[in-house]
């Protein structure tokens, strides 16, 4: 906790994230589901920041086994985690890469922006975790995804892609994993830091000119997000959008080193200030 | 194709998916292609469903055929769906209404409003007439 609060976060330690679902437009309407669910004694609140997304209050039965979960209405989605498809906008003629879909959260909720129409290719190196991204894309009544066991870094080098979404493998927080303090150690940090390099570069080699890289973590640590940002600037010909909508501006100074100041055009969630886990947002255009 | 093109006349169905493939005994249907060759291929456009001792229809093929007039339906209730839902077989006294295609050793969908929720054998049982269960959505829970 003393590392977060050298960067200025006033962290507790004891932060907790609210169960939420997303909406998922393809099969019902946000008003729709909230009268239904309601009636069946739901409490949900709408998440202002979000298109779709209702923080559950109560619910008398589990969320991830009703009717209307099974037909695809809805899809349990932590708040945090439902923003970087929302900052990444894809589009009906997009031609959109999930580098790590699994378990297909993200997948599916592109599929809605996309209003089940261009094509998304979904690839994870986990087959056991790939097999939750195909059920959902199926429950969800998505057409419009094609779904491959594949380790990303095993991509060939060609642009074919408008948008790709880089959701890295990292090292979590430990507002959704209790254990987290004990488990990780600054050697996993620095290790999922240099694979999310080695992601990222292979994320550009698959984009267009033009085309757009969202790279997320569900991670606190700076060396998997405002450092490998700064790398990114350094070492590749890209161009930061500014992101607006929840979280803070990403940190420009980590520890007495400056960083480039545009990061700050980057969003970190911070967990006491924005009642999710810890996440970091970060979006590009390929020059 | 022959346990699919079974299971769609069975039900009423004029359905006709176009490039159907298989891939690990799944069947899809309008697949796509990618904008750059990826190996390693589990998943493609529209999920028809998988051959096991019968065709076992994916939710989204559900859907096609409960909105296809001449698709066999009976209309259940909210209590009676989420009975389906988990496995039971639908009492003839519970079926709210049905479409003129379903009769006594034929098969149909079973619809709660717009949602197809699985498929059944409409037949006696104890002299008794139920649609038997087939083949429901509460799969999804059973297959994690």
């Amino acid at each position: 906790m003393e590392r977060y609060r050298a960067m200025g976060s006033t962290l507790s330690g004891d932060e907790t994230t609210s169960q939420a679902i997303r909406v998922n437009p393809l099969r019902t309407k946000d008003e729709k589901l909230v009268e239904t669910l309601t009636e069946q004694g739901v409490e949900l609140e709408k998440i202002p920041c979000l298109d779709h997304g209702f923080k559950v209050i109560d619910s008398p039965f589990s969320l991830g086994a009703s009717i209307e979960y099974l037909l695809g209405y809805y899809s349990l989605q932590e708040t945090a985690s439902q923003y970087p498809v929302q900052a990444l906008q894809p589009r009906q003629e997009d031609r959109l890469l999930d580098m790590a879909s699994a378990p297909g959260g993200k997948t599916t909720q592109a599929a809605a922006y996309m209003q089940d129409k261009g094509i998304i290719v979904a690839v994870d190196i986990n087959r056991d975790r790939l097999f939750a991204t195909e059920n959902n894309v199926e429950r969800c009544g998505v057409t419009n995804t094609s779904i491959h066991h594949v380790d990303s870094l095993e991509l060939p080098d060609k642009e074919g892609f408008t948008k790709v979404l880089l959701d890295a493998p990292c090292s979590g927080n430990y507002v959704t994993d209790n254990q987290w303090f004990k488990r990780r150690t600054r050697e996993d940090i620095e290790r999922n830091a240099e694979l999310q390099k080695r992601l990222i570069t292979k994320a550009l080699n698959l984009l267009e000119s033009g085309g757009v890289l969202l790279y997320s973590t569900c991670s606190l640590e700076p060396e998997e997000n405002e450092q490998n940002i700064q790398w990114l600037l350094e070492n590749h010909d890209v161009e930061l959008v500014e992101l607006d909508g929840p979280g803070d501006p990403a940190l420009t100074n980590i520890n007495g080193i400056s960083l480039d100041q545009k990061i700050s055009y980057c969003r970190r969630f911070w967990p006491d200030k924005t009642g999710t886990q810890g996440f970091f947002v970060a979006k590009v255009v390929k020059q | 194709m022959r346990l699919l093109k079974r299971f769609l006349r069975d039900l009423g169905s004029k359905y006709k998916p176009s490039d159907v493939v298989n891939i690990n005994n799944k069947r899809f249907a309008s697949t796509l292609a990618p904008p750059v060759e990826i190996p390693e291929l589990v998943y493609t456009g529209t999920y028809l469903g998988q051959n096991r001792q019968r065709f076992e229809p994916s939710s989204i093929l559900l859907q096609i055929l409960a909105e296809e007039p001449s698709t066999h339906k009976v209309y259940v209730d909210r209590d009676t769906a989420w009975l389906f839902v988990v496995g039971k077989d639908v009492f003839d006294e519970n079926i709210i209404d049905r479409t003129a295609g379903v009769r006594l050793g034929g098969y149909c969908l079973v619809r709660f409003g717009e949602d197809c929720f699985g498929y059944g054998r409409y037949g006696t049982r104890r002299d008794l007439k139920v649609v038997k269960n087939l083949f429901d959505i509460g799969d999804f829970l059973r297959r994690e």
